[in-house]
């Protein structure tokens, strides 16, 4: 179709003037001004020569440059449908279950970044140990099994079903035995599993084997009340304790809870209402909880019953047959003054030991059945689901195996190829089983010995439950989608077992629904909602029974006596005894770099187990510390360096357990040496001690311990008192710190924190603090802080922002030895004193610090912190060098990205648990203790929100919150009526240093010992 | 110049017979105009393998950190800030010859000044490396500059000491090497006069065309004596805000108000013996003997006598402070200087400061030539043992015992020292092959009047009161370089 439609771009072609006719002849309308740029000469051009020159120089080298770097490309992914809960930069918290403690588990993202206890749970009040701290970085663990695995190969989970299942039923059709060993279970859905398990597969057993057990005390119990349960014991009800070996501060069935119930009796509020509790301590090698003790008296492990059935005698008045004195005067003293206080307070007394043995927990129950602690201090009736292990059972399941009469094991958290004592017989039995199955999420010793591995999901990844008390109902769940190609071990049983019930979630929800929700008087959807926001679900406790003990004690009394005269050491023997460390425990969480550079409270080693000596017996035997000595007994030996340990019985040595792996990973593997062989089965449970041969190897090594002072050189730095002057003075020996003046200073501009609204600071009660090192770990997690493994920390170079000092002094005759010339002098070195000092950056309101740096890294805030601004740090170091706490860390290397320290925190998984809002830290730039700036920032956030001021208790730091003893409180000074004012205004409160005039920001209280009786 | 005689019993500064301005020049240019000999050859091979290791340590540093020294969490400073020290203590001896001397118009420092002021220089260099090397993150060393920034106008921290020891340094390195070329510029025309070819052109444009103009000689002694002026506070102040580094801390062992006169004394004395290890050598290698005398080197001696007894007061008040100031930490750090694990550091530094400098009361030791070399070395492991006990000794046992700890060096830590001992070696034996080891116009000054001729003249004219003469004679039978026959008959 024809058209006469005219398109004209301008009105100029509309028009068609001639000026536009005459321009469009030309390719372009107007002339390009080439001639006219170029025109000219030199300097006189209208584009000199040089500017093109220059131009094109320029252009060229940026774009040179700019083409050298390979851009790195960082794919970013978006949340497609972003998850209602999730908002970038929130933390979510979750309720969740540890090892039967309810905690809070905070996400980040969507990743689990750091285990905080539940402020609610029962048995802490929110304090968690140093393993469940550490707990959150394995779940990144890179060693982490990735997928199931069949007959040493890769393999898919419907394989592994398929074969699992073929397997079972041949064996279930052959009549042949299954037995499933696992460690305590006390997840009532998991027990209803192996249950339905056990009911498909008839000839299934389920065995509980602990590699730390307390058979003694559960059998104890049936034997003498007919009860085989470990009881609940409630030290906030004791006044008086007594212990024999029983580190239960530390390591004994429920440390964490124990460690709460403990410094109820002793923290300020108990001694401001003039009462303390004492506790007595008969120990060989020094424990945590020995080292807290007011008393502590060093016993052989030999001594042990016979200072038992000695204590019994006191007690009930009576003499039992074969009773012998000991040999031990300081020993003997003691037992009689602690069977005197013991009697005296009747009813609210406690006598626990430590031991494994049935016959001396027997005699351990006749003593508290006289002291009627049964209904007070110990509790039956609501007694503990932590440790159900019964020694025999395994025993006797090996012989089972051996016998051929065993077709399938199933290893649930368990490993006793490390950790029974006769790995070789464990290996042995277990050539001739046909199934062998691991949970295990590591080829671990036994898991590399099966023929099938199924790992489990780590319980970040878990739906469960628990009950570690009974009545107490804890939820476990899922804060994160399974890392690696794991599976449930429940779920595995499930679908093993062909129950009917598919997924092990609806399992627990069913288990929940039927009774456990109704408990805790919930129910339906609603409940169960509930449910996992509170975490947990209590039961009233049952009134606890008294029980009276009535059993013929004669026989128990020659078992006792005539173990310990085995048990004696003779010539030049040693008795070994076997323990746990805080950190590492019983060797399950050894690749956990956290904990391995945790020091052990006590020895402040690192990243080693050793042979504990006593300094007598090491001067006798000529042997310095780090002297590699040969330990043999039970036919196994193992060489380890010496730890000089003042307090450690003389004849005797103490090694941990726990060390030694050879198939946890690369951070946990052959640190240290394996000790469980030195486990014997006696009497139907494993024994913890052993007599010992060794000798001299000629080597000596380096031990990596963070504190090679022993003693605090009569310093005030530590101040502390006795129970009965405290009571005379409350600010006996705190030289009156609240009291001082102060005066002004003409250098020091002033801040005036006073008329701030904030001015944080902290209190920390000696009194309280038991030392365990839960605030090291929580503090590293929370804080981003490099692990640098054991030769940086020989060369004195770690990390931690707070450490825990540990001083010992000695008694003289009455006078208090702390001074290294005289301690070097004496004679007695086992009775020794020890006190903890947590120590970190005191912020100081007048800090040295902030004066000598040049660049001004390090400011005073106007909240009365001390700053660190990383990006200016040149690293000159004066900081730290003109700190009088040295409590300034720097980093010497690059911790984050250099190959030297590989396997800790850089791996390719392991960076997912930094926390996004601390940042890490480059080499050359100091850090240290920034009274987690990030949770006051978040806590200020919060409340600013909420258009409120914030309230005391709204921010915890990472120390704070982790303490079960409560010991550390932080807090806003300038509320009067805060928490840490209150504490502050403590008569035992005094500033470490304060003479110097830098007015930290950080007030101790001073440590009280009730020793009153025992002083003469 | 100094048209009258001087007096008789005045000892000569320059010995020797027919010495001429010309011999002067022909005798002090010798190494420069030469080929070297192989002494040189040896002694630079040596000095230049050490500052390879010194290249090496350091960028090995540098790469890994300064972890891979044998520092720690209590030590933070140990043979860094030693070294630093040192060095700057050793650059003093340079300044105060060619300023306070020069004010004092002791003639003597001509035939010295020019290769202390060089050994100043090249000291100062080593000291500055180590304030760069030392720190965490080097590349932001800029930080610690004042200079204007968009950072909200982030100044440097004008309290801190390290600033101030940023400033010392760099103003005492500036006007040290200003007066050291000033005084460079009449000999370098010298140079430029007798060469040829490249050498010529290279030294004329080093003499800043030198005229020799009695103008020029005016100007030149002018600016010479102000730079003197300028010079001599630093002299005290740089080494006293090297003290400071110290003395403004909490540290007990540090925190002395002694520090600064203490310092002072101490790095002139360290500085003295340095010149003393040096110019023996060179005086002998280079055939210097008539010009660096059995006088010069007892004066030296007698400075070394002086300031190391002065240091040795100052450790006696440092000893009676702690004890009478009661203060715990105090007392605890000056015994355990004796009784703690490095009392063998105490040792050496008591003992090589105090003691051994002590036998420079005796006149036949001030003037034996070995002696002297070996006393002059003695005093300089000394003087590295006292930084070492104030640094390392005072930091390792402080405040609170937990944290107490030992400082173990690495071979890092002992190559960076032996490395930066290299560097200052090198740079010296280039010295003395380029520029006149001695300031030929400054000693050419002294001919008439103060030398061994002039004198001898003086002598021989009668005229003089002969027990003057005797007391003259006496003074030379200490000298090696005058033939004492010479004077049996006069």
């Amino acid at each position: 179709m024809d058209s006469n439609k005219k398109y004209w771009k301008g009105l100029e072609e509309l028009n068609n003037d001639p000026e536009f006719v005459e321009k469009n002849k030309h390719e372009f309308a107007e002339p390009i001004p080439i001639e006219e740029i170029l025109s000219g000469g030199g300097l006189m051009a209208k584009t000199p020569r040089r500017d093109f020159l220059k131009a094109l120089g320029f252009g060229v080298g940026a774009v040179t440059l700019a083409a050298c770097q390979k851009v790195p490309v960082h794919k970013s992914i978006p949340y497609l449908i972003k998850p209602e809960e999730i908002t970038p930069g929130i933390a979510n918290y979750y309720t969740s279950t540890y090892d039967g403690h309810a905690i809070l588990v905070k996400t980040r993202e969507g990743r689990p970044i750091k285990v905080e206890g539940n402020p609610n749970d029962l048995l802490s009040k929110g304090g968690l140990s140093a393993q469940a701290q550490a707990s959150v970085l394995d779940l990144y663990d890179v060693n982490r099994l990735k997928n199931p695995i069949l007959n040493g190969g890769d393999a898919s989970w419907n394989e592994i079903d398929a074969f699992v299942k073929k397997e079972l039923d041949a064996i279930k059709g052959g009549g042949k035995l299954i037995r499933i060993v696992s460690s305590t279970i006390h997840s009532p859905s998991a027990l209803a599993v192996i249950a339905d398990f056990i009911a498909q597969y008839p000839t299934a057993k389920h065995i509980d084997y602990d590699a730390i057990s307390y058979t003694g005390i559960i059998q104890a119990n049936q034997n003498s009340f007919g009860k085989a349960v470990l009881p609940h014991y409630r030290f906030d009800k004791a006044d008086i304790i007594v212990s024999f070996g029983a580190d239960f501060l530390g390591t004994w069935i429920s440390p964490v809870e124990f460690t709460n119930q403990y410094v109820q009796n002793r923290n300020n509020k108990s001694l401001q209402s003039k009462k303390m509790s004492r506790h007595i301590q008969f120990e060989s090698g020094m424990s945590l909880a020995g080292s807290n003790a007011d008393v502590r008296i060093p016993i052989k492990p030999s001594e042990e019953g016979v200072a038992l059935v000695t204590l019994y005698n006191q007690i009930a008045g009576t003499t039992l047959p074969g009773s012998k004195k000991l040999n031990n005067v300081t020993a003997d003293k003691a037992l009689t003054i602690a069977a005197k206080e013991l009697l005296a307070a009747k009813g609210k007394a406690l006598v626990i030991s430590g031991s494994n043995d049935v016959a001396i927990q027997v005699l351990v129950n006749a003593i508290n059945s006289l002291l009627g602690s049964y209904g007070s201090t110990i509790d039956l009736d609501n007694h503990s689901n932590q440790f159900a292990g019964n020694d025999h059972d395994f025993v006797e399941l090996i012989s089972e195996m051996d016998k051929g009469e065993v077709d399938a094991v199933l290893f649930l958290n368990a490993n006793p190829v490390y950790d029974y004592h006769s790995s070789s017989a464990v290996k042995d039995a277990l050539k001739k089983v046909r199934l062998r199955l691991s949970f295990s999420d590591h080829n671990d010793e036994t898991a590399s010995l099966c023929n099938v591995i199924a790992p489990n999901h780590y319980y970040l990844e878990s739906w469960g439950d628990d009950q570690v008390l009974e009545g107490y109902y804890t939820v476990v769940q899922p804060t994160i989608n399974p890392v690696y190609d794991t599976r449930q071990a429940e779920q595995s049983l499930l679908v093993w077992s062909d129950n009917a019930v598919k997924e092990y979630y609806t399992y627990v929800r069913n288990n929940w629904d039927k009774s456990l929700l109704a408990k805790g008087g919930l129910s339906g959807q609603k409940g169960w909602e509930t449910l996992l926001q509170t975490g947990f679900v209590k039961v009233a406790d049952k009134a606890a029974g008294t029980y009276t003990f009535s059993r013929d004690l004669n026989g128990v009394a020659q078992t006792i006596l005539n173990q310990s005269s085995q048990m004696e050491a003779s010539g030049d023997k040693l008795e070994v005894q076997l323990y746990q460390t805080v950190a590492i425990r019983d060797g399950k969480r050894a690749n956990n770099p956290w904990l391995q550079e945790m020091p052990d409270p006590v020895s402040k080693v690192t990243w080693d187990n050793f042979a504990a000596m006593s300094p007598t017996d090491m001067k006798k035997l000529g042997h310095v510390q780090g002297d590699v000595i040969t330990i043999e007994a039970n036919g196994y030996s193992i060489a380890l360096p010496i730890l000089s340990q003042p307090g450690q019985a003389q004849g005797t040595t103490s090694i941990a357990l726990g060390y030694g792996r050879t198939q946890s990973g690369p951070v946990g593997d052959g640190v240290g040496k394996n000790a469980f062989p030195f486990h014997s089965f006696r009497n139907g449970t494993f024994q913890t001690t052993a007599v010992a041969t060794f000798s001299k190897t000629g080597d000596n090594i380096i031990l990596a311990q963070t504190q090679t002072h022993h003693s605090f050189e009569g310093r005030n730095v530590i101040r502390e008192t006795t129970f009965k002057e405290y009571l005379k003075d409350p600010s006996s020996n705190s030289g009156g710190s609240i009291k001082h003046k102060k005066y002004d200073d003409l250098f020091w501009q002033d801040y005036e924190l006073e008329k701030k609204p904030y001015n944080w600071v902290m209190a920390i009660d000696l009194n309280a603090c038991t030392g365990c090192g839960a605030c090291v770990v929580a503090c590293s997690a929370e804080n981003n802080i490099p692990v640098v493994g054991r030769d940086e920390v020989r060369r004195r170079r770690e990390m931690h922002w707070i450490r825990i000092d540990r001083y010992y002094s000695f008694n003289d005759e009455g006078k208090e030895v702390t001074e290294e010339q005289e301690i070097s002098t004496l004679k007695d070195l086992e009775h020794v004193s020890v006190v903890y000092q947590p120590m970190l950056c005191q912020h100081c309101d007048h800090a040295p610090c902030e004066t000598v740096c040049p660049v001004l890294a390090t400011v005073h805030s106007s909240e009365g912190l001390n700053h660190m601004a990383y990006n200016r740090c040149i690293g000159t170091r004066y900081c730290a060098n003109n700190c009088p706490y040295k409590v300034r860390r720097f980093n010497w290397f690059n911790y984050w990205n250099d190959s030297r320290f590989d396997n800790y925190l850089i791996n390719e998984h392991t960076h997912l648990v930094l926390n996004p809002d601390v940042t890490t830290r480059f080499r050359g730039v100091m850090e240290k203790c920034s009274m987690c700036i990030q949770r006051i920032q978040a806590g200020k956030l919060k409340a600013k929100m909420e258009k409120r001021p914030v309230k005391d208790g709204d921010i915890k730091v990472a120390c704070q919150q982790t303490c079960p003893a409560n010991a550390i409180v932080f807090g806003n000074k300038n509320d009067p009526n805060s928490e840490v004012s209150k504490a502050l205004n403590s008569e035992r409160t005094y500033y470490v240093l304060e003479e110097l005039g830098v007015q930290p920001g950080i007030g101790y209280q001073v440590k009280v010992r009730n020793i009153s009786e025992f002083e003469a | 110049m100094a048209s009258h005689n001087e007096s008789i019993i005045r000892e000569p500064l320059i010995t020797g017979k027919d010495i001429t301005y010309a011999k002067i020049t022909n005798d002090v240019l010798h190494p420069v105009e030469n080929m070297p000999t192989k002494a040189w050859w040896i002694g630079f091979t040596v000095a230049s393998l050490g500052a390879c290791l010194w290249v090496f340590a350091v960028s090995y540093t540098f790469w890994y950190g300064i972890g891979s020294w044998g520092l720690n969490k209590t030590v933070g400073w140990a043979w860094d800030i030693t070294g630093f020290v040192w060095w700057v203590g050793i650059g003093h001896a340079g300044t105060l010859i060619s300023a306070i001397l020069l004010m004092f118009r002791q003639n003597w420092r001509n035939s010295i000044n020019r290769s202390a002021e060089a050994m100043t220089i090249f000291a100062v260099i080593c000291a500055a490396t180590y304030i760069v090397a030392h720190m965490g993150r080097p590349w932001m060393a800029v930080y610690s500059l004042p200079l204007p920034n968009q950072y909200g106008s982030l100044w440097v921290n004008f309290n801190s000491p390290l600033i101030w020891d940023v400033f010392a340094i760099s103003t005492y390195f500036s006007v040290s090497l200003v007066f050291w070329y000033t005084g460079l510029l009449p000999d370098l025309a010298t140079i430029r006069d007798r060469a040829t070819g490249i050498r010529r052109k290279i030294y004329s444009v080093c003499s800043f065309g030198w005229t020799g103009s009695v103008k020029t000689w005016q100007r030149f002694e002018t600016v010479s004596l102000i730079l003197a002026g300028i010079s001599t506070p630093l002299v005290l102040s740089v080494h006293t805000i090297v003290s400071m580094d110290f003395a403004t801390s909490l540290e007990p062992g540090w925190h002395t108000t002694i520090f600064p006169p203490y310092f002072v004394a101490g790095a002139i004395f360290s500085g003295f013996a340095m010149v003393q290890t040096l110019l023996l050598i060179t005086r002998k290698v280079l055939g210097l003997e008539n010009y660096i005398t059995m006088f010069h080197i007892e004066s030296m001696n007698k400075i070394i006598l002086l300031t190391g007894s002065i240091v040795g007061v100052a450790y006696m008040t440092e000893f009676f402070i702690a004890y009478y100031s009661g203060g715990e930490y105090e007392q605890y750090t000056f015994l355990n200087r004796f009784t703690g694990p490095y009392w063998w550091a105490g040792c050496m530094m008591y003992g090589c400061n105090v003691l051994m400098t002590q036998m420079m009361w005796f006149k036949k030791v001030r003037t034996n030539i070995p002696i002297s070399w070996v006393l002059s070395i003695v005093v300089n492991i000394g003087m590295w043992f006292e930084r070492f006990v104030i640094i390392v000794t005072s930091l390792h046992r402080d405040f609170i015992p937990s944290s107490w700890a030992m400082f173990y060096p690495t071979w890092i830590d002992l190559s960076v020292f032996i490395g930066s001992i290299g560097v200052f070696f090198t740079l010296f034996l280039l010295f003395i092959r380029v520029f006149p080891s001695i300031a030929m116009g400054e000693v050419k000054l002294l001919v008439k009047s103060s030398s061994e001729q002039a004198k001898k003249k003086l002598l021989d004219s009668g005229h003089i009161d002969p027990s003057h003469a005797e007391f003259y004679k006496e003074a030379l039978t200490k000298f090696d370089s005058v033939e004492l026959s010479d004077y049996e008959k006069v």
